[in-house]
């Protein structure tokens, strides 16, 4: 069966991400056990959990950066596999945004935002230069697109991030603790942007430890714990009625 | 020191700087490929040729240089390869270097972190794209001054060539001396001229990484 059968066959225009009985080792350690999460077309999910819970190995999961072993992972109708072609076209459709902005050090941040249209899409340069020049004017950086990513702040960094992974026009954005590299007083821009992006529609699965952007973003909250999803609830019930006793445990730790 | 000798001597070593010259720029060329191939098949995950770029660099680094280089010219011919006396020396001087250089361009490719590819993954670059337009740039900036290292002591270590008889600037310096017996004059002469090349090669590479680490540093 190819690729293109498979996505016929198993469309559902409204469904984004579905995990199902998703499993995963390193080695032999199991850090993922039969995680199933169904992420809606242009929902918003907030996974948190205390760390080493196996958010980030399962947002990692979504666009293959880290592989499975158990269990499926259809991304816009299409199956994961460990065919390259597959691959590339889920990452088509998936950005992703990192705790250290991996942003490339040695390129301006309008060269880091033109690379991937340039070289995967095939977008002229002067197109890729206008694209760009528009997303960094929508994460309000306009004025940063050529200077060196070392040049910035952390929170101008990671927002040239969010940019870059815009220019590739994905439907579907992952965030991996996006706030959680930036000084306090930097952190507020990242989420305002991350806000502003969930205003406009896009899906979303954000790790974060963000409370207060998880209240007011989220349509949903996920609670992970030792590799399992404890939890999941819209977030006024998270936050003021958790069921599970770990949920609690957690919740009182972090909300002081 | 009498300078009227070193003055009519210097025709002779500035014909033996060509050489040291030649021979040395030829060295480091090949090395440079040689290296940035060799860490690259050294990290390929083909079993069979990172075993073998490592027993190469084992090889050389445990072996003496003098040694590898009658090795080439007195051992080779023995199994059927002859060369001259020229190409004898840039393959041994190259043999050499480039021992080094895959070490250096190993540490360069070792400095280049694994959010880099997490960000090209996820961007959908292909791996050619990711090491042409990323891997490649920052692992020769953070390979760059150790091989300036590499690079200075291949010049320097073109000098041993003259035990196979290579008419560079140190064999035309000891060949006066056996005639003159101006020993101090030859070998200040030649230390001088090694002393400019060697600051003349370091002041590009200092040059070349001031240009390479235009804002750069952080993460």
């Amino acid at each position: 069966m190819t690729a293109n059968e498979k996505k016929s066959e198993m469309a559902d225009p409204e469904i984004a991400v579905e995990l199902s009985g998703v499993d995963k080792w390193f080695s032999i350690l199991q850090v993922l056990h039969d995680v199933n999460l169904t992420v809606r077309c242009g929902e918003k999910v907030v996974v948190c959990g205390p760390s080493g819970s196996g958010k980030s190995t399962m947002i990692r999961c979504i666009n293959y950066l880290e592989k499975h072993q158990k269990g499926r992972i259809v991304v816009n109708g299409t199956e994961l596999t460990d065919n390259q072609k597959v691959i590339d076209r889920v990452r088509q459709d998936v950005g992703m945004v990192f705790q250290n902005f991996n942003l490339y050090p040695h390129l301006t941040v309008l060269e880091n935002c033109t690379l991937a249209p340039r070289w995967v899409k095939g977008v002229a340069r002067k197109d890729a230069e206008a694209l760009a020049r528009a997303y960094l004017e929508r994460v309000r950086i306009p004025d940063k697109a050529d200077f060196y990513p070392s040049q910035l702040s952390g929170g101008q960094q990671q927002r040239a991030a969010i940019a870059r992974s815009l220019c590739m026009s994905p439907k579907i954005m992952l965030f991996d603790e996006p706030t959680s590299a930036l000084d306090p007083e930097l952190v507020r821009e990242v989420l305002d942007t991350m806000a502003q992006l969930a205003s406009d529609g896009m899906t979303m699965v954000c790790v974060t430890h963000e409370m207060g952007f998880a209240r007011q973003v989220a349509d949903r909250v996920v609670f992970m714990d030792a590799g399992r999803i404890i939890e999941t609830a819209p977030p006024e019930e998270f936050f003021r009625n958790p069921r599970e006793s770990r949920t609690k445990a957690f919740l009182s730790q972090i909300l002081h | 020191m009498d300078f009227a000798y070193i003055l009519e001597a210097l025709p002779d070593l500035m014909t033996g700087l060509k050489t040291t010259l030649i021979v040395s720029f030829l060295a480091i060329f090949l090395s440079c490929l040689i290296g940035l191939v060799g860490a690259v098949l050294r990290k390929s995950g083909i079993k069979p040729l990172q075993y073998a770029v490592t027993a190469y660099v084992e090889f050389i680094r445990g072996t003496p240089y003098l040694v590898q280089i009658f090795f080439i010219f007195y051992g080779l011919p023995s199994l059927g390869l002859r060369f001259s006396i020229f190409w004898s020396g840039v393959i041994a001087l190259t043999a050499w270097a480039s021992a080094f250089q895959i070490e250096n361009f190993r540490a360069g490719l070792a400095a280049v972190g694994s959010g880099m590819h997490d960000a090209s993954a996820s961007l959908g670059l292909k791996r050619w794209q990711h090491s042409i337009f990323i891997i490649l740039p920052l692992a020769t900036r953070a390979a760059l001054p150790s091989a300036m290292n590499t690079i200075v002591a291949t010049v320097k270590n073109s000098a041993y060539l003259q035990a196979i008889g290579l008419v560079e600037l140190t064999f035309v310096a000891v060949d006066r001396i056996a005639y003159d017996f101006r020993a101090i004059e030859m070998f200040a002469s030649i230390c001088v001229i090694y002393l400019i090349c060697v600051f003349t090669i370091s002041g590009l590479g200092y040059m070349v990484e001031r240009r390479l680490s235009r804002p750069f540093g952080g993460r």
